[in-house]
């Protein structure tokens, strides 16, 4: 293959010099597109540097100094559409987009694309965009975020990007992104094929239809071929040629004049009308899939050989000699001057300093602290910028349908929701969005009324689209916004949990803390709910968070700390950029009682906001001083082991209940402090024995007390079977109860007061000791 | 493999304004006798002006500070010298693969580079140097913002643009950043607006803040009048494609087949005049986008030297991370190569 990258290289050569140059049936001008000739040199160069830097990294890969060749040769034409767009239109862009960022480079004095894009091959710290973690297209400056593109799991957010334009503008928010903005996405024709791609366009689509603005550039570079799968002929244009509130617009990608001059009709649709468009681009694939992909075992030579003559470049010397713009030799200068220019660029690149140690590389995992800015009335942090002040009487209003209420004990339904009522009050930019989150209030009234009190552009209820919702959510984080999306059921957010982990969990760690998207995802969860619904509305894994670097999980198990973490979670998005996920047990949503009914045990007082602390907590908590048994628990299994502490307190046994409730980070210290003071250790996890979080205190509680001198506490735990959630009174079959929890209790205690007898017994003859152990 | 051409890479820097002074009185005679064609161009378009000849002042027993250096007299001596010095690059063992300068070099990379003839040239450089015969407009002022080693410091440059927003809240104040000269500021303004800021700036090296004899408040609004009087005196017809890439003052690449000369025209009689010159962007788009060999500072003076040390220490080019780092690098096998410096000069000449 590599011979394949030389020839292509000098074929162009040869073939401008000879005039053996592929035709078009376009009679377009530059002049008729509204470009002059400078300008038509000025983009055939950015195309001339993109495959040079394709080629480049091909050649630095053989010396081992460049760890990606993923190119854009074939794809040069969207210099031509870069052109059409201003750079302070978000660009979400996929991976052979070399010369798109190249181009709009040039509409920002003082960039330097080819030495970023050489640092960024070589992995070097100083690559500015992801600080040598990956080969990312990307820029602060150029409005690009980066992010990878290869399964087209950025136009979700893309698509929410281009909502939050005009919401900003309708909410009168200072945002990212100026007004009049717009969003370009690209991708190929293969990556259509994701449910990203689907679900991200059918929410535009869904949206357009009915009139709310959606300014958006799809833009589709069809090559026909993923990999190694063809697409079928005709597939890109059957599918979206007639989608309603979708404009489709065809150009020949290997034709800058006939690129440029769609890219402006699609620029002035999403720009004038605020209407998205889908823009199909016929390109050409060249070079392969990657550097490593032997593309003649699975394509005819012929066909390769078709594609290669078809080369953008070789288009765009055709237009220059044909419009008498540049001579071939002169053609040939750019080129060969270019390739030199890059090559030397390179050498310098690849000498750049590396990553060197874990700390560097995971330096950006967690965002950086938004910068404080002083002004000399007031200390107020950039965040806050979009708070304001809530005096009592405006709060009067704001509670005036509970005002019989407020003084009363409540559940964590309620204390949630007017939290929340109060959050939004005072952060102007937060937005909420989910599946009927709107007027009807929620599954589970824990929205009730916010879309009443701040109307339907900050509670925005969304089409049954996990991924949609994700992907609005981090659109509107990337323009200023902290969003709080609503996932209905903890099952569902599978279906969508990418948008997380691959997206926004990424998105400071690839952008060196240059991008972020803060944001809390509410998560209703969890079991208990006495046999309804099923696995579906009982889903009690949430393992697919727990090991995404930098997330936070708050799971409160009552309504004063849901309050408490609720506004600990809005001040780390808002000043520590952080993402959260919220996840709510949905069995304590009403649960009002501990023991006995009407005890209300398990309600509380709303504490208004001008009496809350301060100060952001992230500790567990701690019920009760027993220094026999500590039980390590949370949320319904808090609940659950409250229950099991009064049985157990009857029977004589001194207990104290740990709720974790921040399940990622654990509060490793507060816990270590807890358990070491205790002798017996029951973990209680209303989660799948597998993967659930007592692995993790397990092994905590072993590998703190192994690193100390300390004794190890006798430790068991009770976890959920490995377990789907069945229908009915089946249910309690397979999770933990509060007289299980007295059981495993007991049984801990017996094998400990087993161990003591044992201990007391030593001299005893062996076969005594046999008889006290096998009578368990 | 590429084919790399066997010479070596430089980028040419041409030197600004306050680089003609009492060592360099005799530059074009001493070291350009041969180029006699340079200066009679010159001198015959400064003739039809009523100028004194630049011959004159390069040939003067004494250095006279206010006549060597106004700028009618000073611009069209100093790019006598500098593209005198440009001829004498070794071409055979130099390639040029772009071309930058500070401040008025900007006049002086254009026509080194071929965007202006000869002709066009002195028409340009003269006109702009003789804008201030009627009186200079403001003043100019530098001050440094690294340590003694050449590492810029951030915390000082965020005190001196929080102290340049104050000044500027006195009405009858105005002064902006006028260059970014890699480790100075310099800044332009009006009188009561430099003064002000002099105030605020401590005292540094016994001589900093510094203002600058004959210098206007050059890259700043209030030369506005001044670049709409230039267009009006020069014609776009002026200009040309470039025969070599220049870098302006914003960090723009001017590429010899893509160059709109109106656009350039434009830029280097409006936003070149008006606004900030970073000479600092120059010299890192110079090193990122070209990497050269060699960065070659046209005479007359050696004074950007430091000042593209700075850049290259700035980021790390090289490896260079202070100013010994730089010093010993010099010595061993220099990367600036300062034409008015005798050694260095040595290396850039065509030795026959």
């Amino acid at each position: 293959m590599s011979d394949r990258n030389q020839l292509v290289k000098e074929n162009f050569i040869n073939f401008v010099r000879s005039g053996n140059l592929p035709t078009s049936n376009s009679s377009l001008t530059p002049a008729a597109v509204g470009l002059n000739a400078p300008e038509v040199i000025d983009l055939f160069e950015t195309q001339v540097m993109s495959r040079h830097l394709d080629l480049q990294s091909r050649v630095m890969q053989k010396k081992g100094q460049s760890f990606y060749t993923i190119g854009s040769s074939g794809h040069e034409g969207n210099a031509a559409y870069a052109k059409a767009f201003r750079p302070s239109d978000m660009a979400f862009l996929h991976y052979r987009s070399g010369a798109f960022v190249i181009q709009r480079s040039k509409q920002i004095a003082g960039q330097t694309p080819i030495y970023d894009m050489l640092l960024s091959f070589s992995a070097s710290k100083d690559d500015p965009i992801s600080g040598g973690r990956h080969k990312v297209l990307g820029s602060k400056t150029l409005s690009i975020p980066p992010q990878t593109s290869t399964i087209a799991s950025h136009l979700p957010k893309a698509m929410g990007a281009a909502f939050s334009v005009d919401l900003a503008k309708r909410l009168n928010i200072e945002a990212q992104m100026p007004n009049d903005s717009i969003v370009v996405c690209n991708f190929g024709d293969a990556s259509s094929n994701h449910s990203t791609t689907q679900g991200a366009i059918n929410s535009t689509a869904w949206a357009a239809y009915q009139s709310i603005p959606m300014p958006i550039v799809y833009i589709c570079e069809d090559n026909g071929i993923g990999i190694s799968t063809s697409t079928p002929t005709g597939w890109i244009a059957a599918n979206y040629q007639n989608r309603a509130g979708i404009n489709y617009l065809y150009c020949d990608g290997l034709n800058l004049l006939d690129t440029y001059q769609k890219a402006k009709q699609a620029e002035h649709i999403a720009r004038k009308l605020r209407k998205p468009v889908f823009l199909h681009m016929r390109t050409v694939r060249i070079l392969g899939h990657a550097g490593s992909d032997a593309e003649f075992v699975y394509r005819k030579m012929s066909d390769i050989e078709a594609g290669e003559f078809q080369d953008p470049l070789l288009h765009s010397a055709r237009i220059l000699l044909e419009n008498n713009i540049l001579n071939a030799e002169q053609i040939i200068d750019i080129y060969t001057s270019v390739e030199n220019r890059v090559a030397q660029v390179a050498e310098a690149a690849a000498a750049k300093p590396k990553l060197e140690t874990a700390e560097q590389v995971m330096a950006s995992i967690v965002p950086p602290v938004r910068a404080s800015t002083n002004t000399s009335t007031n200390t107020s942090t950039n965040a806050s910028k979009h708070q304001v002040t809530v005096d009592d009487s405006q709060r009067q209003t704001l509670f005036a349908h509970e005002k019989h209420n407020i003084s009363k004990r409540q559940h964590l339904a309620k204390l949630l929701n007017w939290a929340m009522l109060d959050l939004m009050a005072e952060h102007q930019n937060i937005v909420m969005c989910g599946e009927d989150i709107g007027k009807k209030g929620g599954v589970y009234n824990v929205t009730a009324k916010l879309c009443d009190r701040f109307g339907e552009n900050r509670v925005i209820n969304t089409l049954l689209d996990e991924q949609s919702i994700l992907g609005t959510a981090i659109g509107l984080a990337h323009n200023g916004f902290l969003p709080i999306p609503e996932i209905q059921f903890l099952a569902y957010v599978h279906n969508a949990e990418d948008q997380i982990r691959g997206e926004a969990a990424t998105l400071s760690f690839f952008s060196n803390g240059q991008y972020t998207n803060p944001m809390i995802i509410r998560i209703a969860g969890l079991a208990y709910q006495k046999g309804f619904g099923g696995h579906f509305h009982n889903d009690n894994s949430f393992a697919v968070f727990r090991d995404i670097p930098g997330l936070i999980i708050a799971c409160p198990s009552n309504g004063a700390d849901a309050v408490e973490m609720m506004r600990s979670c809005v001040k780390l998005a808002q000043e520590q950029q952080r993402i959260i996920v919220f996840l709510e047990p949905i069995a304590l949503y009403m649960t009002k009682d501990l023991h006995e009914e009407g005890d209300g045990l398990w309600t509380a007082d709303y504490v208004p906001p001008k009496e809350a602390k301060a100060e952001v907590n992230q500790k567990i908590s701690v019920f009760g001083e027993g220094k026999e048994l500590c039980i390590v628990t949370y949320a319904n299994g808090y609940f659950l082991a409250r229950q099991a502490e009064k049985i157990l307190a009857e029977q004589g046994v001194n207990c104290r209940v740990i709720d974790l409730r921040w399940l990622a980070p654990l509060d490793e210290k507060g816990i270590i402090e807890q358990v070491s003071q205790c002798e017996n250790v029951l973990i209680v996890d209303e989660c799948r024995q597998t993967g659930s979080i007592s692995e993790a205190l397990m092994t905590l509680i072993h590998e703190a007390h192994a690193a100390s001198d300390k004794k190890t506490p006798n430790m068991s735990r009770i976890t959920a079977q490995d377990s789907f959630i069945p229908l009915g009174a089946a249910a309690n079959q397979v999770l933990p109860s509060a007289s299980g929890i007295v059981d495993a209790a007991k049984a801990l205690l017996q094998r400990k007061l087993q161990g003591k007898v044992q201990g007391k017994l030593q001299g005893i003859s062996s076969e005594i000791k046999h008889t006290l152990a096998s009578s368990k | 493999m590429n084919i790399i051409s066997q010479k070596r890479r430089a980028v040419v820097i041409c030197p600004g304004r306050g680089t003609y002074n009492k060592e360099e009185l005799g530059y074009l005679q001493r070291l350009h006798a041969d180029k006699t064609e340079i200066v009679s161009v010159v001198d015959q378009y400064r003739q039809s002006k009523g100028q004194i000849s630049i011959k004159e002042l390069d040939g003067m027993a004494q250095f006279n500070m206010r006549q060597h250096t106004s700028g009618e007299n000073a611009s069209a001596l100093i790019y006598a010298c500098a593209l005198a010095d440009f001829q004498s690059i070794d071409r055979n063992e130099y390639d040029i693969v772009a071309v930058t300068g500070n401040s008025m070099g900007w006049y002086i990379a254009l026509a080194v580079a071929g965007a202006l003839d000869a002709q066009a040239s002195i028409e340009l450089i003269n006109t702009m140097g003789s804008m201030m015969t009627d009186g200079v407009v403001g003043g100019q002022m530098i001050y440094p913002i690294t340590d003694d080693q050449w590492r810029e410091n951030g915390e000082t440059v965020t005190q001196i643009k929080q102290w340049l927003v104050e000044v500027n809240q006195v009405k009858t104040n105005e002064v902006y950043i006028s260059i970014y000269l890699g480790g100075y500021l310099v800044f332009g303004g009006n009188k009561s607006g430099l003064k002000a800021l002099e105030q605020k700036l401590p005292i540094v090296q016994d001589r900093y803040p510094m203002n600058l004899f004959n210098h206007a408040a050059f890259h700043t609004p209030l030369l506005n009048d001044i670049s709409l009087k230039a267009k009006s005196l020069l014609s776009t017809e002026l200009f040309e494609s470039p025969k070599i890439p220049l870098i302006d003052g914003l960090g723009q690449i001017w590429q010899p087949y893509s160059c709109d000369t109106n656009k350039l025209y434009d830029y280097t009689l409006g936003t070149q005049v008006t606004d900030a010159y970073n000479f600092s962007k120059a010299i890192e788009v110079a090193i990122k986008e070209y990497a050269p060999d060699k960065l070659i500072i046209l005479g007359p003076g050696a004074t950007l030297g430091g000042a593209v040390a700075q850049c290259l220490i700035k980021h790390n080019w090289l490896g260079l991370s202070e100013k010994s780092d730089f010093i010993a690098k010099q010595k061993a096998d220099p990367f600036i190569l300062a034409m008015g410096i005798e050694e260095q000069r040595k290396e850039v000449i065509n030795k026959k």
